[in-house]
């Protein structure tokens, strides 16, 4: 328990630092160019239109297709992807502690 | 637009006020203290979490998390508080409709401060703003149904080029350019802004080439307009007599840096990232910069100059030199606008080439090694040492300051010198290139390797090949490019499936790298 709280301590001043420099922004912004560059957009949106045509579009909210895409959508960010993000966090955090 | 009465409701309650104030406050900061107070204060106001897709009560700036506990939908439910927006992405949402709720007002806010936000992170680039058509191009978009999608087999993108005599030198510089990512990204979304002549614009023309390129068309296209404008802009090209591939690249990247200077994003604003100092869409893929330490031999002061390049030349070695004279290995790469010599020393003399071991280089590797090594000047190479005050022998370093997008390798296969002649000996080359060895910053920086820590930013892929077949009287040009994951040779007017094999064990004249993973700048 108190190694739970402490990780969620530690991941809010993560976060905090984040918000506070800027870098979140821009890490924001550089995971959307890699993420339209390296076609997950496009798979992502073609996923969407398929669970819409499967249900109807009257029946299905924006939760309902979150929740239905989530799942997909992480597993379809490229493995290069996640490890240049966590390089990049890393990076930032052991220059600003 | 809006078919959710409750937003129409909110925004007659003057409630564009208080979603511009939640805003620019806690979703796109303008100010280091804003980003202060959205850091400390954005978290559920129930459950204290931080995460969870925050959205804050339009009605009372309540914060409350959206999955989890889903605190912020048990707040509309009992305040009957109907909108909320998301302080994660900028976009509102409604619990009585269950849906996001797009309206232009609110749209345009969140660009304006969106655009100002990222301006006060001192972040060079514009921020990405998705494309919105507007009423003209709804109505273009109307009247032309058919739709063109490159997909993982189509063959779109992919042209012939009919030879106009000899032009086969210009056809396979075309293909590598219009299959260069971000020069297409460029041209395709009408980027140009043309400040001239429209007629005699070199750009406007490539424009319609990568038009014609994507149009799906499949009969060769005929360049001849594009022919004729680099006739009239780079004279020393004109006539139809064979030119050479790698001369008119690098012509073509000067004549369209000159016609294109002008649409450089937020010019007046931004200071340029790279050594030619111009922000156009050439320089910004193309231009790298070369760091020149020279090394007094006396006193040890370094020296150090930093010039542009569109491409590095790179020496075969001097094998078939039966005279004995070796060729110099660090030969200077061509600059776009070569830039005054040092402010306090004498202009940097010519370096002569030197007597050394022979040298026959095994790969595309082993040529960059070689032109980045120290290299001693030789005594009858003296330079002015600023801290000396006299000449003195000196060694000299090239090495990679900045790597531009796009880089350009040109195999240095025909000699001038006293025969002329063509060296046709296979270089290897391969797919994917780390340049991190020949950075300026591993190869003479002590200890500072916290720029190279991200490795692969030094990383590249090949993405087109131009190869010269013949001798240097009677030769013949092709190229191979990549689109999406396969391979196709460019022979002028006809296009055939390459292998990646072919690409690799073809002799190779000028080759295409392109970064693997773009920096935000
Ligand atoms: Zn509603
Ligand atoms: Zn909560
Ligand atoms: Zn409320
Ligand atoms: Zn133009
Ligand atoms: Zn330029
Ligand atoms: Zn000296």
């Amino acid at each position: 328990m108190v190694e739970r709280i402490k990780d969620s301590q530690l991941s809010a001043s993560i976060n905090q630092k984040l918000v506070e420099s800027g870098e979140r922004e821009r890490l924001k912004e550089l995971l959307r160019s890699r993420l339209i560059e390296c076609g997950w957009r496009d798979k992502l949106r073609s996923h969407c239109k398929e669970v819409i045509k499967q249900k109807g579009l009257e029946n299905v909210t924006v939760d309902d297709l979150v929740a239905e895409i989530t799942p997909t959508g992480r597993a379809l960010v490229p493995d290069e992807v996640k490890r240049d993000m966590l390089l990049r966090i890393r990076t930032f955090l052991a220059a600003n502690t | 637009m809006c078919s959710c009465p409750h937003l129409k409701d909110f925004k007659k309650a003057d409630g564009l006020k208080v979603f511009r104030k939640v805003h620019a406050h806690f979703v796109c900061c303008g100010s280091r203290e804003a980003r202060k107070r959205k850091a400390s204060l954005c978290y559920c106001h129930e459950c204290g979490t931080y995460s969870g897709r925050l959205h804050s009560c339009l009605f009372c700036v309540y914060f409350g998390c959206y999955t989890g506990n889903r605190h912020i939908h048990h707040h509309a439910q009992s305040t009957g508080h109907s909108l909320a927006l998301d302080l994660t992405h900028g976009v509102v949402y409604c619990f009585v409709c269950r849906d996001h709720v797009y309206d232009l007002d609110l749209e345009k806010i969140g660009v304006e401060q969106a655009v100002r936000a990222w301006k006060t992170l001192g972040n060079g680039h514009i921020k990405y703003i998705p494309w919105e058509p507007s009423k003209a191009e709804l109505q273009l978009l109307k009247e032309n149904k058919k739709r063109i999608k490159l997909e993982k087999n189509s063959f779109i993108g992919l042209r012939g080029l009919t030879n106009l005599g000899n032009t086969c030198f210009m056809n396979c510089i075309v293909q590598a350019l219009t299959h260069t990512p971000l020069l297409r990204d460029y041209f395709l979304s009408d980027q140009h802004v043309c400040a001239g002549d429209k007629e005699q614009c070199i750009v406007c023309e490539v424009a319609s080439v990568f038009q014609e390129f994507y149009s799906g068309q499949k009969a060769p296209h005929t360049p001849f307009k594009l022919l004729h404008l680099v006739w009239t802009h780079a004279r020393h090209l004109a006539g139809y007599e064979q030119q050479d591939a790698h001369e008119f690249f690098i012509a073509a990247l000067d004549v369209l840096h000159q016609y294109c200077k002008d649409d450089a994003p937020n010019k007046d604003v931004l200071v340029p990232n790279n050594p030619n100092r111009c922000n156009c869409i050439i320089d910004r893929i193309f231009t790298g910069g070369l760091q020149s330490d020279v090394i007094c031999q006396a006193c040890k002061c370094v020296s150090t100059t930093i010039d542009p390049f569109w491409d590095i030349s790179l020496d075969l070695g001097n094998i078939d030199h039966s005279n004995g004279r070796s060729s110099s290995g660090a030969s200077a790469a061509s600059t776009p606008d070569p830039t005054p010599p040092e402010e306090n020393g004498q202009p940097v003399p010519e370096i002569s080439s030197h007597h050394e071991e022979s040298f026959v280089p095994k790969s595309l590797v082993e040529c960059l090694r070689r032109f980045t090594r120290p290299e001693r000047l030789g005594s009858e190479a003296k330079i002015k040492c600023s801290q000396c005050q006299t000449y003195q022998e000196s060694t000299k370093q090239l090495t990679m300051k900045k790597l531009p997008i796009v880089v350009c390798f040109h195999f240095k296969r025909f000699e001038h010198s006293k025969k002329s002649k063509k060296i046709s000996t296979y270089i290897p080359f391969p797919q994917q290139l780390d340049m991190a060895p020949f950075m300026a910053s591993r190869l003479n920086g002590n200890g500072d390797h916290s720029q190279s820590s991200l490795c692969c930013d030094s990383n590249y892929t090949l993405f087109a090949v131009v190869n010269h077949s013949g001798t240097l009287e009677v030769g013949h040009y092709t190229s191979f490019i990549r689109q999406q994951q396969e391979w196709f040779k460019c022979d002028d007017a006809w296009i055939t499936k390459a292998t990646l094999d072919d690409v690799l064990q073809s002799e190779g004249y000028l080759l295409f790298y392109h970064k693997k993973v773009l920096e935000y700048e």
